[in-house]
């Protein structure tokens, strides 16, 4: 299904927002997730179900000051 | 501790100052005062030497979306696993409340740290803070729980403010980010620091040590820093040199600065004993 993922749209087969971070080589790493602007912390990825046309967005640490 | 030098201490043998100098942020007590920041840094190598020089215990950090076109993990947190710091996420980028906020929420998710340095920025050139949406991202997040550490302007009226609104610190500017002038209002931050009931953390706009000195001299309780950490040619030297700078500011304004004359005053013995 097409997902808008950090502004861009892509063609993704997955079903929740775990197959999405898993799709896109991120699991394990140190990623934060909004969709549709709500936060979605790690332990509730497996169980939010992602839908046609979701915005998803995947932050982490950069460095700053 | 009694009477002699401690050399591992830079307070070490000052009566008053006997045991640890150490302060408060919220419920967390640091022995620091050096906040240090993780950009600009010229590779992950010499920010670990900096870092590890530097003796901080607070590093701060931005959020930004992942780039999902690069396949090697551009994240700050893999260099810094197994050591134990403070982490403070910054909401730099973000134009208004509401962008601070979200960017807070996002940062908290991490589940590293419910620390939150707010950076609102009104002007691309300048990057001055806006305050009043510093102000009502302040209130919001506290309400929600976050230790809220505002970067703002060195107006002493908005610090209070910030104070007010529940901030665990108030981190003025002493120049614009990243431009290394030193205190621009060195009798700005000397009253902020007399009113604010919470530390006060100069934040950006140092430039070197004795511009750190300085602002420690004014009684402020810490300092943040990155650029003339991380733009320095040894970052590592300067890391220290900070870091001894703020022991030096710190130690002096514990102990007193004598009053300033107009009028030269001698130093040396009674004029009646004079050689003639």
């Amino acid at each position: 299904m097409e997902l808008i993922i950090n502004g861009t749209t892509r063609e993704l087969e997955a079903e929740t927002l775990a197959d999405v971070v898993e799709l896109l080589g991120l699991t394990g790493k140190p990623v934060v997730a909004e969709a549709d602007g709500l936060v979605v912390t790690s332990e509730a990825w497996a169980s939010t179900a992602v839908r046609p046309g979701m915005s998803i967005e995947l932050v982490h640490f950069v460095g700053g000051g | 501790m009694s009477g002699g030098i401690n050399p591992s201490s830079p307070f070490g043998g000052v009566k008053q100052t006997a045991g640890r100098d150490t302060w408060r942020i919220g419920e967390t007590t640091l022995t620091s005062r050096f906040f240090l920041g993780t950009g600009l840094f010229p590779n992950p190598y010499v920010q670990m030497e900096a870092i590890a020089a530097s003796g901080a215990e607070v590093l701060t950090f931005a959020i930004r979306r992942v780039n999902l076109e690069a396949a090697e993990d551009d994240s700050i947190l893999q260099h810094l696993q197994d050591r134990s710091f403070i982490y403070l996420p910054n909401t730099s980028g973000a134009r208004t409340a509401e962008e601070a906020v979200r960017i807070a929420r996002l940062a908290r998710a991490s589940g590293l740290s419910d620390w939150v340095k707010v950076e609102i920025s009104a002007n691309e050139r300048t990057l001055l803070p806006d305050p009043i949406e510093t102000l009502k991202a302040t209130e919001i997040l506290v309400k929600e729980g976050f230790t809220v550490l505002p970067y703002i302007s060195d107006d002493p009226i908005i610090c209070k403010k910030l104070e007010e609104a529940g901030a665990a610190a108030i981190m003025p500017g002493a120049a614009p980010i990243g431009t290394g002038l030193g205190l621009l209002n060195p009798y700005n931050i000397g009253l902020i620091v007399e009113e604010s009931r919470v530390p006060v953390i100069v934040d950006a706009g140092l430039g070197t040590a004795s511009d750190v000195t300085q602002a420690m001299e004014l009684g402020v309780s810490g300092v943040l820093m990155n650029t003339p950490v991380a733009k320095a040619k040894n970052p590592a030297g300067m890391a220290e040199a900070m870091k001894l700078a703020i022991a030096a500011g710190r130690l002096a304004y514990l102990s007193g600065r004598m009053s300033k004359k107009r009028y030269a005053s001698a130093s040396s013995g009674l004029d009646s004993f004079k050689l003639q």
